[in-house]
């Protein structure tokens, strides 16, 4: 196990390194959205990233799959590097799953089919395996009565557990969460985090992008706080949420808690 | 105390609802009173003038005499047996994939009514009633028996068709032996096509025939077309967006029946004249062009209006571009403009008439004007009847599909978003 001051740095990661971001920069235009970040993510492990909006944490994460391309350094997924090539990007695609705010579901297909369409195009699985595939996600995030409904009939909670089932069903490696409660009525965000504290319970690698302090407190191996495009501090839960050191970080908690 | 019903502002409750909406609705006030008058009166005059054109000045013989020559132009009698064999062939083709349609919405429950009945009859009323009463109008016309046997095949084997489509799902059939049957539906109107030319070349066929083949020709032809140039506008690579955009501003900047003109006179200049195509072939290039061109724009506006998180979501699940765009943006981008597409469509059905005045073919519009020139009819200003019986036929056939593009687009909305 590492010691608290190796939780404390952000590029020692708690066992076999499975996500790495090495100076990485990013730029909209003349915004500097990333400023030479360094993190890197362990297998098996939960990684929360908090921040003000507008921090970067989005940003970050999408450049892991590569919804947003980064202008400079280094970002390494399960030994890929991400580059130009589209075939690595999609082989990275297809071990990281995502999951959004705005869930994404397709509209035009039914649940099942939303979560059967990636692993039978992209992972050629025949269609009654997939099928049972897509009901043992579908069980596992408690909703298989759901599978033939269609997006736009089901609660917002229901649809970001099918958002989960559909991104679980291509056997991701690493999963990413973006703000995935936010659009959420407060009544749907608990079953939202349950399914999610389940997931981090069976071992599955996850980047947490939430305003969740309570997810963050009980799940995270670790927590990153970013601002301005810089990761300020890294720690486990406890020594951020009882004895943070920097002035930014101190001032963020003290405007949510 | 007074109740609800004492403060009815309504003096006049106990009549019947009728009266009360008469009241509320035309003779509220006093301008009300004189604009329903007034507008009831020319209302009644046109009706009168249009009931007594129709069933008493009018002389129909012109069409009745003519109604071949109108649907059909000149193709040899020999040959009016294919016709009738295609005809029943598409009743059938339509009835299968109707049936097979409704026992796909009925096996994913997305049937939004199950309509028994009464309730059934006046559906399939609204629907096909008006072409119903057309084709009728039309056999009352006929003095053979052929067109009403005809008539009665064709809607056998659409019952059929209709019939044995919602059944095939569920027969224990091999997959190839479906797969077979898909392309064997899908080749059936080409096959048909295939069958109609290898008698009579396409530069042949006039009439109502013309119209309604070029318009599904066009339509047919340029759906690929106005997709690609859509996606073309869209492109990152210069060379390509810059070509699709130069093509789209310039067809949507010409008239088309200079187009058509153009089709009609430039060729000879490119071309020897027996390589170059047939007029009619020309025609139905030139739609295809055209048409193109404006429904790139529909689809454009269909892919805009899809939100970037599908395509998002699809990358994120390691979907291919080309399945990115085929199985997520496409599907929903022409599901939202299904309107516009049809409206098109309707368009084109249209236009076709232009081809007889650019081109000098013998279509519906040119065919009626030429029979009121016919030695039996000259000068008898018979011209109406003829026009009348031309526009009828172009807007029943305008009407139905506009109606069925309303209940495809609530059809396809249900159970999304």
């Amino acid at each position: 196990m590492n010691t608290p001051a190796q939780y404390a740095d952000a590029t020692i990661a708690t066992g076999a390194v499975i996500i790495e971001l090495e100076h990485v920069d990013k730029f909209f235009d003349s915004f500097q959205a990333l400023k030479d970040i360094n993190l890197k993510v362990g297998r098996q492990e939960v990684v929360v990233v908090i921040g003000p909006s507008g921090s970067g944490k989005s940003t970050m994460i999408r450049c892991i799959n590569r919804l947003e391309v980064h202008d400079a350094g280094r970002i390494v997924v399960d030994g890929i590097e991400l580059t130009e090539d589209l075939r690595n990007i999609q082989e990275v695609r297809r071990e990281t799953g995502m999951v959004f705010q705005s869930f994404n579901l397709f509209p035009h297909l039914s649940v099942i089919d939303n979560i059967t369409l990636a692993p039978r195009l992209v992972r050629r699985v025949p269609k009654r395996e997939a099928d049972e595939l897509a009901m043992q996600m579908l069980k596992r995030v408690k909703i298989p009565e759901q599978a033939r409904k269609y997006p736009g009939q089901l609660s917002g909670g229901q649809q970001q557990r099918v958002a989960i089932a559909r991104a679980l069903a291509m056997k991701p490696k690493v999963m990413l969460f973006d703000e995935i409660t936010s659009a959420l009525d407060p009544e749907m965000i608990k079953e939202v985090l349950d399914v999610m504290e389940e997931l981090a319970a069976s071992g599955m690698t996850m980047i947490v992008v939430t305003h969740e302090m309570g997810f963050a407190r009980a799940v995270a191996n670790r927590v990153v706080f970013m601002a301005d495009g810089e990761i300020v501090e890294v720690g486990t839960p406890e020594h951020f949420f009882t004895s943070p050191e920097e002035t930014r970080t101190k001032q963020f908690l003290a405007q949510i808690l | 105390m007074t109740t609800l019903a004492d403060r009815s502002p309504l003096p006049t409750r106990s009549r019947p609802a009728a009266v009360i909406w008469v009241r509320r609705n035309l003779l509220r006030t006093k301008l009300d009173v004189f604009l329903t008058v007034a507008f009831g009166a020319v209302g009644l005059l046109v009706l009168f003038h249009i009931f007594r054109f129709v069933f008493i000045t009018a002389r129909w013989e012109i069409v009745r005499v003519n109604l071949k020559l109108l649907l059909v132009g000149r193709w040899p009698v020999e040959h009016l047996g294919r016709i009738a064999l295609v005809m029943i062939t598409l009743g059938w083709w339509g009835g299968t994939i109707g049936g097979l349609i409704r026992a796909g919405q009925l096996r994913r429950g997305t049937a939004d009514f199950d309509l028994r009945g009464w309730a059934k009859a006046t559906d399939l009323g609204r629907r096909f009633g008006l072409l119903t009463a057309t084709c009728l109008l039309i056999l009352a016309l006929s003095t053979t028996s052929g067109p009403w046997l005809l008539a009665a095949g064709t809607l056998t084997a659409a019952l059929i068709g209709r019939w044995g489509g919602s059944k095939i799902r569920s027969m224990p059939l091999a997959p190839a032996l479906f797969r077979l049957g898909g392309v064997v539906l899908l080749a059936t109107p080409f096959i048909l096509f295939l069958y109609l030319v290898s008698a009579v070349a396409f530069a042949r066929w006039e009439g109502f025939l013309f119209n309604l083949t070029a318009a599904a020709a066009g339509i047919i032809l340029c759906f690929p077309l106005g997709v690609l140039l859509a996606l073309g506008r869209r492109s990152t690579l210069p060379l390509l967006r810059s070509l699709s955009i130069g093509y789209i501003e310039f067809v949507r900047g010409s008239p088309l029946y200079v187009l058509l003109l153009l089709a009609n006179v430039s060729l000879e200049f490119f071309v020897p004249s027996a390589l170059a195509p047939s007029k009619p072939v020309r025609a139905v290039i030139t739609f295809t062009l055209f048409t193109a061109a404006y429904l790139a724009e529909i689809v454009r506006g269909g892919l805009q209006s899809v939100p970037r998180g599908q395509e998002e979501a699809a990358k994120a699940l390691g979907l291919s571009p080309y399945r990115q765009m085929t199985r997520i943006v496409l599907p929903q981008a022409l599901r939202n403009v299904i309107p516009a597409q049809i409206g098109q469509f309707i368009s084109l059905f249209k236009d076709t008439t232009l081809a007889g005045l650019a081109l000098g073919t013998f279509d519906l519009l040119s065919g009626g004007q030429a029979i009121t020139q016919q030695d039996s009819f000259r000068g008898q200003g018979l011209i109406v009847e003829s026009l009348v019986f031309v526009g009828f036929l172009f807007w029943v056939g305008s009407f139905t599909m506009s109606r069925e593009s309303q209940r495809l687009e609530r059809k396809l909305g249900v159970g999304t978003r």
